[in-house]
């Protein structure tokens, strides 16, 4: 079973990973769009993960985990977003995994962030720190991908080559953050435009992804 | 242990989950709001709406201020209200847990569908019973072309029926190949001019609340597909 699968019944084809706000706005490049989450957003969201698998799997208390992060999403929109994803994927981790400790852990926790609820499928599973920031990483990127085929006149080959392009950017920056273990080292890599864009998202009444 | 049972099905104490289907502009949220002004002297409603492109919805039902705006959420598909309703239902699930869990006392949570084509249907573990809604200024024929909504939801409304004068329809010939392709299930033929059909659509919701409580509502799946035959016999796949 892939956890980054569109197949996965955890409400995925609600999102556009921010792209549909940007479009709305002008964007158009989106592997540059990528690129950027995958500096900024989708690092500080990959490192919480690993961070958050860190503490797990040493039966670390995950409160410290979850404020690093939420002090690095200085979006509200984007924290709702991120604990909305994670409550739907704790759905179907608890279904799965009900006497896992891990899951219980995180289920926990008053609205755990998605990166959290990965990690808890990361500890589960046996996903290594690197593995899992490659899942954040690369699920991030089809998630922008799917949902430019939705937003953009494109050819979907055309947006299978940006992923395929994308991926050694996703493997540098799983390893950039795969041996992170303390939340002071999560990144602090705000991205103002993409959280900007986010904000609107949310305001807005005509909108086909939810965030 | 893992309980395969442990499904959002048969908890008896939550509320009844009524999901209402049927293309666009058939009148799915007009059904909804003539529910509310109907049932809430009596009963505790809410409302999740999936809307494809706006909010709509949502804001037509808190305008019409038969409701508590915080009652109607909106849940977005991300331009995809067949699987928001049928394959991965976790958004609405999540919005209408939300809804039971701020509103205790809940009767019914009505989830209507973003107007989608005649094979969208609701998933059973999404709601308890679904209301397909065709409009008789869709033409007379829709009812003929059947669908699994059509033919096997648990009510089909045939809706609008005062315009049929205007729209060139014959209201009776249309219900009557809608019942034909229903094999008995019930068909009411609604307007919101005509009180007995009213009453008969408000009945049925009642009715169906008591069978929830009860705890002898099984929801029953309209089906992808109709049953067909390949020759020595008849299935469903």
């Amino acid at each position: 079973m892939l956890l980054a699968d569109a197949r996965l019944p955890v409400a995925g084809h609600t999102q556009s990973g921010g792209l549909e706000p940007a479009v709305a706005d002008g964007l158009r490049d989106v592997p540059g769009y990528v690129r950027t989450r995958l500096t900024t957003v989708t690092r500080v969201d990959a490192a919480a993960g690993v961070v958050a698998l860190h503490h797990l799997r040493q039966a670390l208390p995950l409160g410290a985990v979850e404020a690093a992060w939420a002090a690095r999403t200085p979006s509200l929109a984007m924290r709702r977003t991120s604990r909305a994803q994670g409550k739907a994927l704790l759905r179907l981790a608890v279904r799965l995994w009900p006497d896992a400790p891990a899951v219980a852990a995180v289920a926990a926790l008053d609205s755990p962030s998605r990166p959290a609820v990965l990690a808890s499928c990361a500890a589960v599973t046996g996903l290594g720190p690197r593995s899992l920031a490659r899942l954040v990483g690369y699920d991030d990127v089809q998630t922008v991908a799917s949902a430019a085929l939705k937003l953009l006149p494109l050819d979907p080959a055309d947006v299978a080559c940006w992923v395929h392009d994308a991926l050694p950017e996703v493997e540098a920056m799983a390893e950039g953050v795969a041996g992170l273990t303390s939340p002071d080292d999560i990144p602090a890599a705000g991205a103002p435009q993409l959280e900007a864009w986010a904000e609107a998202h949310a305001r807005t009444t005509r909108r086909l992804f939810s965030a | 242990m893992r309980d395969p049972f442990a499904s959002s099905l048969g908890c008896a104490p939550r509320a009844l989950r009524v999901g209402v289907c049927g293309p666009v502009g058939t009148g799915k949220s007009s059904l909804i709001a003539l529910l509310c002004r109907e049932l809430a002297a009596d009963l505790e409603l809410a409302v999740v709406t999936n809307d494809i492109y706006t909010d709509e919805d949502a804001r037509m039902l808190r305008a019409a201020g038969v409701l508590d705006p915080d009652r109607i959420r909106a849940v977005e598909t991300g331009a995809c209200p067949h699987t928001a309703i049928r394959d991965d239902i976790t958004a609405n699930l999540i919005a209408a847990e939300e809804l039971e869990a701020d509103y205790e006392d809940l009767d019914v949570v009505m989830i209507e569908s973003g107007g989608d084509n005649l094979t969208a249907t609701f998933s059973p573990a999404l709601v308890d019973v679904q209301i397909f809604v065709l409009d008789i200024a869709g033409g007379g024929d829709v009812a003929r072309k059947g669908g699994p909504g059509i033919e096997r939801a648990d009510l089909l409304i045939v809706n609008k029926t005062d315009l049929a004068p205007y729209v060139g329809v014959d209201r009776d010939q249309m219900v009557t190949d809608a019942r034909a392709a229903r094999s008995g299930r019930p068909v009411i033929a609604l307007s919101r001019t005509d009180r007995a059909s009213i009453d008969e659509l408000t009945a049925w919701v009642r009715h169906q609340l008591v069978h929830h409580r009860d705890g002898v509502l099984v929801p029953q799946d309209p089906g992808p597909m109709a049953p067909h035959s390949h020759g020595d016999h008849v299935h469903v796949h």
